[in-house]
């Protein structure tokens, strides 16, 4: 009876303390819980030189980052926003509260004065063409003519898909009942004639012609559209009861790129393809191992304020106020990479399709090979770049890019330089201690001196 | 005036020849060779197939890390888009600037002190001509180190396969008259003050000032440190060598090259006139402690 006192016993403080530990565990999860706090925020979709990026300035921001002669789509609403620890960022919860206002904006600047801006209908989208930022903006009636235009095509697209499938499958089911009728009648020792000449006579249907819009339309919404040259302005909002709201001023800061049409490049290294790593700076040296090819991806770039730009795509982001950034905004069409091994012998290099196969046995692992249409058929080109073919034994060489027309572009030039760890390193450290020596001798040569004078 | 010359030139070969038989300078060239030998050595463990990664050599890491954190990735990137040398230039010069100013302020205090400044000035030179040989004396070994850190990191670059950039080489040119200003600082400290601790104590917080508000208009931590850091960075520009060496080399880095050429002359007109209030400063307060 002692005993089984005793077990009892030990088995709930044991249960205890595992109750205890479990709760501590679960501590955190129920202590990081973000405290949401209703504001009154500006939503900002802004250009940010390629696309449209979507950010917030909450009420204790007191700026907001536009660029400038771009149209940019901002609406004032109430919502819950929140610090999300893990990601180290604000968010907004528009799913709990997400109140729209409307009413009338007023922007002071030097340049403009005092302006009052109208909430309108917009839309945009990024028509396809040779390159890939081709940004339309449509407000008021145009953005309803655009998106009855757009939806117009979808329908009809998805109007001829639905009727295939439905084509396709009245084809199949009556394919089917013929084949099974066949069937039967052979099995039965029936005459077939009639019912193969009737499978004959079926025709499966076509695939639509029309192919679906290969680009998106937004939806018409209604927005604010700031289209401010470079400068310093403030901002707030008006309601419909004619009162300013609470909260609602702000400073804008609207800034240009210092310099356009950068050439960068996305280097690819062919034993680590989805970690492309940048080279932005013009005429920077790229330093390398040599233990793989490289793959090239040049682009045209934009050179914009650090701070500014950063702050622009996230409005909580941080950023260096005094150091510009090359921003990459789309790929340089029919472009073509002249390689430069020795100052005399040249090579011009063609963008390709490659494809990453996994590689067989228990080395796990992959290699880029050329992409085979018939071989990969189906399959899609895992990326199309200029291959740099590399090797230890070369020391550098240097690379630069043309355009379609055979056009070097300025600022494409770089360097890769392969570096293989020298023995020679020690002649370094005598190098840098030989002061040290000298020294010695000097001293040894005053002393010498002193004792002799 | 030719006997100010005559007796500058005459101090200033003496302390250089001082200098050159005294081991601070060749401890000093040495900690600034290592310093550079172990960049360069971390740049190049830090190199695998696609380019610089921080996370092969720990230290490196920690200074990438560091550097990002309070300028940003994109400070980061720039500093070493030519490779390792321009990081390594200011880590083996700005040590060397300080020993070779600090030392010099020292002894200016040092000598003021025991009366060896007023024992000069009863023969042919003045005070003038002493602070003058002393900066003589500074610009020859600053050239001189810069020289052997010139040969120093041309052998690495053999060596290892690296490249000296232009934005390295534009630098250097820079950190020349950078530091012809840090000198001027270092003399108005000490004819301002009476004791070599004070007068190193005065250059040390001018030196450091400069360097503080110029990084902190740097750093990327939004809000109170880098407003007032930019809005007193500003107030001090005019005066700042830090802030002419972040125009000049900003300059450069956009292709301004008349913008470069400015900047390093403004660096001279600064030092000129450092040099000029530390006369006039003489001539009112006299060698006499």
């Amino acid at each position: 009876m002692k005993n089984m006192k005793k077990t009892t016993r030990k088995l709930s403080v044991t249960l205890i303390l595992a109750i205890l530990i479990f709760l501590f565990a679960l501590a955190p999860v129920f202590s990081d819980v973000p405290v949401r706090k209703e504001q009154l925020i500006y939503s900002i979709l802004a250009f940010v030189g390629k696309e449209y990026t979507g950010t917030f300035c909450r009420q204790d921001a007191d700026t907001f980052y536009l660029m400038a002669d771009v149209d940019n789509f901002i609406t004032i609403r109430k919502t819950l926003v929140y610090f999300w620890p893990i990601t180290q960022d604000w968010k907004v919860d528009t799913e709990a509260l997400n109140i729209p206002f409307e009413g009338t904006l007023i922007i002071e600047g030097k340049d403009i004065g005092k302006k009052e801006i109208k909430q309108v209908k917009y839309t945009y989208y990024n028509a396809p063409g040779e390159y890939e930022v081709n940004w339309k903006v449509f407000t008021g009636k145009d953005a309803d003519k655009e998106w009855q235009k757009y939806s117009k095509i979808v329908d009809a697209y998805w109007k001829a898909v639905e009727k295939y499938y439905a084509e396709k499958s009245k084809y199949e089911a009556e394919l089917t009942r013929l084949t099974r009728e066949i069937t039967k009648a052979r099995d039965e020792g029936k005459d077939t004639k009639r019912l193969l000449a009737k499978l004959k006579t079926l025709k499966q249907p076509k695939e639509p012609t029309d192919k679906a819009p290969k680009y998106y339309v937004k939806p018409v919404e209604k927005a604010f559209v700031l289209n401010l040259p470079v400068g310093e302005y403030s901002v707030k909002f008006i309601n419909k009861d004619g009162k300013v709201m609470e909260g609602s001023e702000k400073k804008i800061v609207v800034f240009g790129k210092r310099r356009s049409n950068g050439i960068g490049y996305d280097v690819i290294p062919g034993d680590k393809w989805t970690r492309p790593v940048q080279s932005a700076t013009p005429s920077s040296v790229l330093y390398i191992d040599g233990t793989t090819d490289l793959y090239l991806r040049p682009y045209y770039q934009d050179e914009f304020n650090d701070l500014y730009y950063n702050k622009m795509v996230k409005n909580d982001a941080k950023g260096n106020p005094n150091i510009m950034k090359w921003v990459r905004i789309q790929q340089v069409p029919k472009a073509r990479v002249e390689l430069i091994k020795k100052e005399s012998s040249s090579e011009v290099i063609l963008e390709k399709p490659y494809y990453v196969q996994q590689t067989q046995g228990s080395s796990l692992g992959y290699k880029i090979v050329p992409f085979d249409p018939k071989k990969y058929e189906g399959r899609q080109p895992s990326l199309r770049a200029f291959k740099v073919p590399i090797s230890r034994n070369l020391r550098s060489l240097k690379f630069r890019l043309q355009d379609k027309n055979g056009k070097y572009l300025s600022g494409s030039d770089r360097e890769i330089r392969i570096i293989v760890k020298s023995n020679l390193q020690i002649i370094l450290l005598i190098l840098a201690l030989f002061p040290i020596g000298l020294m010695f001798i000097v001293l040894a040569i005053r002393g010498r001196k002193y004792s002799s004078g | 005036m030719n006997y100010r010359l005559n007796s500058t030139g005459a101090i200033a070969k003496r302390k250089i020849f001082e200098t050159f038989i005294s081991p601070g300078f060749y401890i000093a060239l040495s900690i600034g060779l290592l310093l550079g030998y172990f960049v360069i050595g971390g740049f190049v463990d830090s190199i695998d197939s696609s380019g610089l990664n921080y996370s092969l050599n720990s230290i490196y890491e920690l200074i990438a890390r560091s550097l990002s954190g309070a300028f940003g990735e994109t400070f980061v990137i720039k500093l070493f888009a030519e490779g390792p040398y321009l990081f390594a230039l200011f880590v083996s010069f700005i040590p060397f600037l300080f020993y070779l100013a600090i030392s010099s302020v020292f002894k200016f205090g040092f000598e003021k002190k025991v009366g060896a400044l007023e024992l000069i000035t009863y023969g042919p030179a003045d005070g003038t001509s002493y602070f003058l040989a002393s900066f003589v004396k500074d610009m020859v070994f600053t050239l001189i180190y810069l020289m052997v850190l010139l040969v120093f990191f041309f052998v690495s670059a053999l060596i290892n396969n690296l490249v000296l950039g232009p934005m390295f080489f534009y630098t250097t040119v820079m950190m020349i008259f950078l530091s012809f200003a840090f000198y001027g600082y270092g003399v108005v400290s000490s004819v301002l003050t009476d004791t070599a601790s004070s007068a190193i104590a005065l250059f040390l917080g001018i030196a450091l000032f400069f360097l503080i508000i110029q990084m902190g208009s740097f750093t990327i931590v939004s809000g109170y440190v880098r407003n007032l850091s930019t809005v007193l960075a500003w107030i001090i520009k005019w005066i700042s060598p830090v802030f002419y060496l972040d125009l000049g080399m900003s300059s450069i880095g956009y292709g301004n090259v008349p913008m470069y050429l400015l900047s390093m002359l403004l660096l001279l007109v600064l030092t000129g006139g450092l040099l000029l209030i530390s006369h006039l400063i003489l001539k009112v307060r006299g060698v006499r402690v």
